[in-house]
């Protein structure tokens, strides 16, 4: 073998500085900025024009001493510990349906035929749409007067069902408050919320199910053939056969979509704008209010983005360890 | 006793043939759901961009089609919605050009620069050993996890304070450029990786045996091989920095990219539709041909090859 021993360093070396200047840089100035207090609102030009203004050097930017009061803020920060609750409820909902509604795409397309194969093309499509984008059409289609979403939500789903509670409510002892015909989405608390978790869902289930077809095409088929000569049907095909051969891939799209999950950002800030009222503020979303529209607050946005590091960090060693442990 | 067998056979066959007409009735149905379920939101942008403004505000599908959203987007914001509602007009017009130039220049120059570095990188990692690279390669992978937000906020202070040519990197292309390689390089690189990994190494032995050196190696053997998986890494990276929001908010700011722009088409009376779709048709269907290019590799692509 003829391989210098110098050369791998020549080659991967402009690319370690260029991850190691944009990833772990960030990420030790960050540490730093947590532990003091840096307020951009102090520094008086800057308040007044926070774009065009020249800098001002690092070194006239008042360091107190090294203090943990961001991070001690954050915990009495009802704002955050929204941010908190709102992030777990989403990533729970968007997790959950996507990783459900991606596995019955998954199922259904996997079969021979034309309507599979198309709808096995038409699955990438969504991967195209970008998440600020998939935040304004949703938002425009889930609009309580012209939105095609809430057209098909009341003509198809809360008319029928009120159909049959009037229906019911003829019957004695019985009385059930019909539905609300005229929710607007995204004005209430709950909804809001969920379609957000829609909205992430339609952009993700497809890709998920492309990645359980690519698992489920590389089972053998013979131990489907087994199944169904012993007589299984399609039900039990798939709890007894395809559910656990697809086990590990679940997981770790699982883990990988919660990961993401829990950066959620681009669509709260075109869909619902961290509304109503605070509902839809992610943790990654008031980090930004707190950093750069509301307070310019860099050392508290710094130890709250290192909260948020942490809670990835253990996501991310789960994830690690268990695609290292594949191979 | 052979007549009833028949009988019963025959029976159970007529009963299996409903039940399998039916199932091909749920699945054909099922697959019909997905469809509308995938295409729907795609269709119906698409389709509010051709509509004329007085039929945005309604479910109708059936309309006159325009083109004159995307002649107001367009425009430099002369084109007036309705004659003389000046007011109405949304602000993308405004830059609408300037952001799409911006999106385009950023995202290319993304790509030109992170696709060489990552090439020669990907192709050390898989075929040196050398001391750190196996945990080198496990540090590239876990950057995809570090949340965007905490390296927009440090780079926002630096590029207020660092000046180019006297002016702060803060709201330039090129402090886009630089941020964006936080998240296009690691991605660049496993997917190169494995398109080097699953080439033979026979044909670059043979090379050195014939007395070629390192470089001449790479060069003039395993780059041609590698060609085709370097041009999808391009396309994916491409895409990462075309659909990227946060970093062109924060770091971008008034150096808008068409993600940005899409929100200045709000107006008086809120958000434009009809100009907002005829924007994000300009947003999407380039993105269309490339996701549809690089169709076989996105999920390899998004979980760095995890999932196989």
């Amino acid at each position: 073998m003829r391989k210098k021993r110098w050369v791998p360093w020549v080659l991967v070396g402009p690319a370690l500085v260029v991850v190691f200047a944009t990833t772990v840089y960030p990420l030790l100035a960050a540490l730093y900025y947590s532990f003091h207090k840096y307020d951009l609102r102090k520094i008086p030009q800057f308040a007044v024009q926070l774009a065009s203004q020249p800098g001002d050097p690092l070194i006239s930017i008042d360091w107190s001493l090294l203090s943990l009061r961001n991070y001690t803020l954050a915990f009495s920060d009802s704002r955050f510990i929204n941010s908190l609750n709102v992030t777990f409820w989403f990533t729970l909902f968007s997790v959950a349906l996507s990783v459900i509604i991606g596995l019955f795409i998954a199922v259904v397309v996997q079969k021979n035929g034309r309507l599979q194969s198309l709808t096995k093309v038409l699955l990438i499509f969504p991967f195209a749409v970008s998440p600020a984008l998939k935040g304004y059409s949703w938002r425009y289609m889930l609009n309580d007067q012209y939105g095609i979403y809430d057209l098909l939500a009341v003509e198809l789903v809360i008319k029928p069902i009120n159909v049959i509670i009037e229906l019911l409510n003829n019957l004695p002892l019985i009385d059930i408050t019909p539905i609300n015909e005229t929710v607007v989405w995204l004005a209430d608390q709950f909804w809001a919320l969920f379609m957000l978790a829609m909205s992430e869902t339609w952009g993700w289930a497809p890709l998920i199910a492309l990645m359980f077809v690519g698992a489920l095409g590389s089972i053998d088929e013979q131990i489907f053939e087994a199944a169904r000569i012993d007589g299984a049907n399609r039900l039990q095909i798939f709890w007894r056969v395809t559910l656990p051969l697809l086990r590990p891939v679940i997981l770790i799209v699982t883990m990988l979509k919660t990961i993401f999950s829990l950066k959620m950002f681009d669509q709260v800030v075109t869909m619902t704008g961290g509304g109503p009222v605070r509902a839809t503020q992610t943790i990654n979303y008031y980090i930004h209010q707190v950093g750069f529209v509301r307070n310019l607050d860099i050392g508290y946005a710094s130890a709250l983005s290192y909260i948020l590091v942490v809670i990835l960090t253990v996501f991310a060693a789960l994830y690690v360890s268990k695609v290292l442990n594949r191979d | 006793m052979a007549v009833n067998v028949t009988a019963e056979g025959s029976r159970s066959s007529t009963s299996d043939s409903i039940r399998q007409g039916i199932g091909q009735l749920l699945e054909t149905l099922a697959l019909l759901l997905i469809i509308v379920f995938i295409m729907l939101p795609i269709y119906w942008l698409a389709m509010t961009s051709f509509k004329p403004a007085e039929k945005t505000y309604t479910t109708d599908i059936i309309f006159t089609p325009t083109l004159k959203n995307y002649e107001i987007i367009f425009s430099d914001g002369t084109v007036l919605v309705n004659e003389g509602t000046e007011r109405e007009r949304g602000e993308v017009g405004r830059d609408m050009i300037p952001s799409v130039v911006n999106s385009v220049l950023v995202s290319c120059a993304t790509v030109l620069i992170a696709i060489p570095l990552a090439t020669i990188a990907a192709y050390a990692f898989s075929r040196y050993h050398f001391f750190g690279n196996r945990a080198m390669l496990l540090w590239i992978l876990t950057t995809q996890f570090i949340p965007a937000i905490v390296v927009a906020i440090p780079f926002f202070t630096l590029f207020r304070s660092v000046q180019v040519f006297g002016e702060p990197l803060l709201g330039t292309r090129w402090g886009l450029i630089i941020v964006n390689m936080s998240i296009v390089l690691p991605y660049a690189i496993w997917m190169i990786k494995g398109f080097v990994d699953a080439l033979p190494g026979e044909i670059e032995e043979a090379a050195y045996v014939d007395g070629a050196n390192d470089f001449q190696v790479l060069l003039f053997v395993s780059l041609p091989l590698i060609r085709p998986g370097i041009l999808v890494a391009s396309v994916f990276a491409f895409i990462m920095s075309w659909n990227e929001f946060l970093f062109a908010l924060i770091i971008g700011r008034e150096m808008r990219t068409m993600q940005v722009a899409l929100m200045t088409t709000s107006a008086m009376r809120g958000v434009m539709w009809e100009q907002m779709s005829a924007a994000g048709m300009v947003v999407m269907v380039p993105i269309f041909f490339l996701a549809m290019f690089i169709r076989k590799n996105v999920v390899d692509g998004l979980t760095m090859g995890a999932v196989k």
